[in-house]
């Protein structure tokens, strides 16, 4: 008798019968990236965006403060989506997953769409400064810029870039600036607005798909 | 010989040396070798820069208005706050993270002392920097001139609201540790200051004072320059600083892995001892009031903060003389020339000032700088100038962004402050006939009729600087006109005779020449 024998190696999960692989595989990927606990969240702050916006807690200032509770709501959300990204099994993932790019250009994409949409439906609690329009590019610009942050710094760190968008934002509006990359300053409409938030959310899904997030498994930063 | 009869060993004289555990010092220096902290310094660096320092270079060269924002306002804390709070809670949950709990309750520290000298070492990390930050900023200030005192006070409140930051993020991510903890405890900490940033433009008494980021009635000129900071508001806001951070760490030891059970009980006394500090300096400031140098707060005050700083005024000017602190030395020129033309229109009438001092500027419940009154009082009569209240004052007044306001505008708006003092016309407009004498007077010291409607409105609380348009017709503008078109020396006359009239609010438009 070997150990072998004795020892068999342990099965596998069984995978639910109707589940064919690539589904499963799926299922996996967004399990390890957290992603209901992630729609969770999100969901949560459409509901503090709709309570926000139901209750009128923007209560000084002109239109650059009625901007910021929905600000931050939409920065949380697209911090969410970027820490996300961060996955738990370094090289030995990468070495293997021949669909990672693609499970997590998917993943990127499927939680923004998610993300928005509880947004918008919390943005039916009241007024929301530009409306849906300018939900979908200040969000869509936050969440690129999450994803960036999340190639460079790593994922864990993904939530860094648009909180510091959010305060450079705030001190733009503050100044009164009118600059296209400050998106939430300029009207729903405008399209120099829409485009720099489209080319930044394009250039971080770009950079998460092709790149991943940095490896954060050496170093102090794996704290 | 058998055991029993064997003689007996003594004993030993000394006891096995168990070690002992490792010391809180000795923890807290291998926890800040190790701290991730300061990755992400380069961050807060930049954004201090561009949210807490650049706005201050459009104001004027003066610490209480190139600290506005930064203190007054508490941005050094927002810039701060939430990215150490995310940082904090990523320190926090790494044993939870790693799956090493359990591991770790098997050492000789409690789990919960362990984890006070980990949060130790990230407040020691994130104060560290904001003090070099603060130091680096007002190191730049006195490169470039700013006078006065720096605000100590409010980067003290600062240094405690970043240690409340690391304790509440750290507790957060001790308490629910994923990936998530960072950027949910630094959304929180963003969350919680701009909400505390809208109730503060709103709310400018009660318990809202004791927000970070509210800036109503305790952060205006002259303090730091004619009078101290009052500590009142600053002490009350440290404790209240203080009492979360100490209720955070009390709260991340109270799991059951956090240690035994009398360490739980500690860690509850803890949290209530920080409750009751929270509670206490909510309710000082409720009773606090507006002072002329700032929030008093009763049971804080001390008498001494009151007394004006002495200072050898600098003069100029032979007949007229004008005297200011020296602080405002840049403006001595500019505040005379303001002044020489009206000075000279009312030479020789009864009431006419022999020379003008600056007083200081009292503050309102507000964001300060509205238009304070001039006075004219004592004998021989005094002219007293509030100088720091004007937000008019000749150069970078901006906020934000580089915003110079022109001599003429301080001229015309310190004249029609003059000329409001020498009618005895109050802070407000005055009776139709004294805004019918103001209005003659100024168009005879070079602020014509029409530059003058909305002027001395404009200089009212919170008002705008400088002429607004309009036009200047009506009854009071018409009789000004009448005045100013009789020849000087007739005019001189009748104001001779009216004067006291005039500023008893007795004559009418109809009375006028």
């Amino acid at each position: 008798m070997t150990t072998t024998a004795t020892h068999p190696s342990p099965a596998a999960p069984a995978a639910l019968p109707w589940m064919s692989a690539g589904a499963r595989l799926t299922r996996l990927y967004l399990l390890s990236r957290r992603v209901p606990a992630a729609a969770g969240l999100v969901a949560a702050l459409g509901c503090l965006l709709w309570a926000a916006l139901q209750w009128h807690w923007n209560i000084a200032g002109g239109a650059a403060a009625q901007l910021v509770i929905p600000l931050i709501v939409e920065t949380g959300a697209a911090a969410i989506i970027a820490v996300t990204s961060h996955g738990p099994f370094g090289e030995a993932e990468r070495a293997t997953g021949r669909w990672l790019p693609w499970l997590r250009l998917g993943t990127a994409l499927a939680l923004a769409a998610v993300a928005f949409g509880l947004l918008a439906a919390g943005g039916a609690g009241g007024y929301l400064p530009g409306g849906s329009l300018a939900l979908l590019r200040n969000f869509g610009g936050m969440t690129g810029i999450g994803l960036l942050a999340a190639a460079v710094l790593g994922g864990s760190f993904g939530w860094t870039g648009p909180m510091g968008y959010l305060l450079i934002t705030e001190g733009a509006l503050a100044g009164g600036w009118t600059t296209p990359w400050i998106w939430p300053g300029r009207p729903a409409g405008d399209l120099g607005g829409a485009l720099c938030a489209a080319a930044v959310f394009a250039a971080g899904l770009a950079a998460v798909t092709l790149l991943g997030t940095r490896r954060e498994d050496r170093g102090p930063a794996s704290g | 010989m058998t055991t029993a009869t064997a003689p007996a060993r003594p004993a030993p004289t000394s006891r096995r040396r168990v070690p002992t555990p490792p010391s809180m010092l000795r923890l807290w220096r291998i926890e800040l070798r190790r701290s991730p902290m300061p990755l992400i310094l380069p961050l807060i660096a930049l954004l201090f820069w561009f949210d807490s320092y650049r706005p201050s270079t459009s104001q004027a060269l003066v610490y209480p208005l190139v600290t506005f924002w930064n203190m007054g306002q508490g941005h050094t804390i927002i810039d701060f706050g939430p990215f150490v709070a995310g940082m904090a809670a990523w320190i926090g949950s790494r044993d939870g993270r790693r799956g090493t709990a359990d591991l770790l309750t098997a050492t000789p520290r409690p789990r919960w002392v362990a984890q006070l000298a980990t949060w130790a070492a990230t407040a020691t990390w994130a104060v560290l920097a904001y003090l070099v930050f603060i130091g680096v900023m007002f190191a730049v200030y006195a490169h470039r001139g700013v006078l006065g005192e720096p605000p100590w006070w409010w980067v003290a409140v600062g240094a405690i609201a970043v240690v409340t930051f690391s304790a509440g993020g750290f507790t957060v991510g001790v308490l629910f540790p994923s990936r998530f903890a960072a950027p949910l405890a630094a959304f929180g900490g963003f969350l919680a200051l701009m909400l505390s940033s809208q109730t503060g433009f709103r709310d400018t008494s009660g318990w809202a004072l004791i927000l970070p980021t509210n800036s109503n009635g305790n952060f205006q000129p002259d303090s730091g320059l004619l009078y101290p900071y009052l500590p009142d508001l600053p002490i009350a806001r440290m404790m209240f600083f203080a009492g979360i951070a100490v209720v955070a760490l009390g709260l991340a030891g109270l799991p059951v892995a956090a240690g035994g059970g009398r360490l739980r009980v500690v860690a509850a006394a803890v949290t209530a001892v920080g409750l009751a500090a929270t509670g206490t300096a909510v309710g000082l400031v409720s009773t606090a009031r507006l002072g002329p140098h700032g929030i008093v707060i009763a049971a804080l005050h001390d008498a001494a903060s009151d007394k004006l700083t002495v200072y050898i005024p600098v003069c100029t000017g032979a007949g007229f003389r004008v005297c200011v602190n020296p602080t405002y030395k840049r403006y001595l020129t500019d505040t005379a020339a303001a002044l020489a033309p009206v000075t000279h229109e009312v030479a020789g009438l009864p009431g006419t000032p022999v020379r003008a001092v600056q007083v200081p500027a009292v503050y309102n419940n507000s964001d300060g700088q509205g238009g304070q009154a001039m006075t004219i009082a004592g004998d021989p009569p005094v002219l007293s100038v509030p100088l720091g209240a004007y937000n008019f004052l000749p150069g970078p007044t901006g906020f934000s962004s580089i915003s110079i306001t022109p001599v003429g505008v301080f001229d015309q708006s310190v004249r029609a402050l003059f000329i409001q003092a020498y009618v005895d016309a109050g802070s407000g407009p005055g009776t139709p006939a004294q805004q019918a004498v103001q209005a003659a007077l100024l168009q005879g010291a070079g602020v014509p009729f029409a530059a003058q409607p909305g002027l001395l409105s404009g200089l009212g609380p919170m008002g705008p600087m400088g002429p607004r348009p309009g036009q200047a017709t009506g009854r009071v503008y018409a009789a000004g006109r009448r005045l100013a078109a009789l020849p000087a020396g007739t005019r001189h006359a009748w104001l001779a005779a009216h004067l006291a009239a005039l500023r008893a609010g007795h004559l009418t438009l109809e009375q006028l020449p």
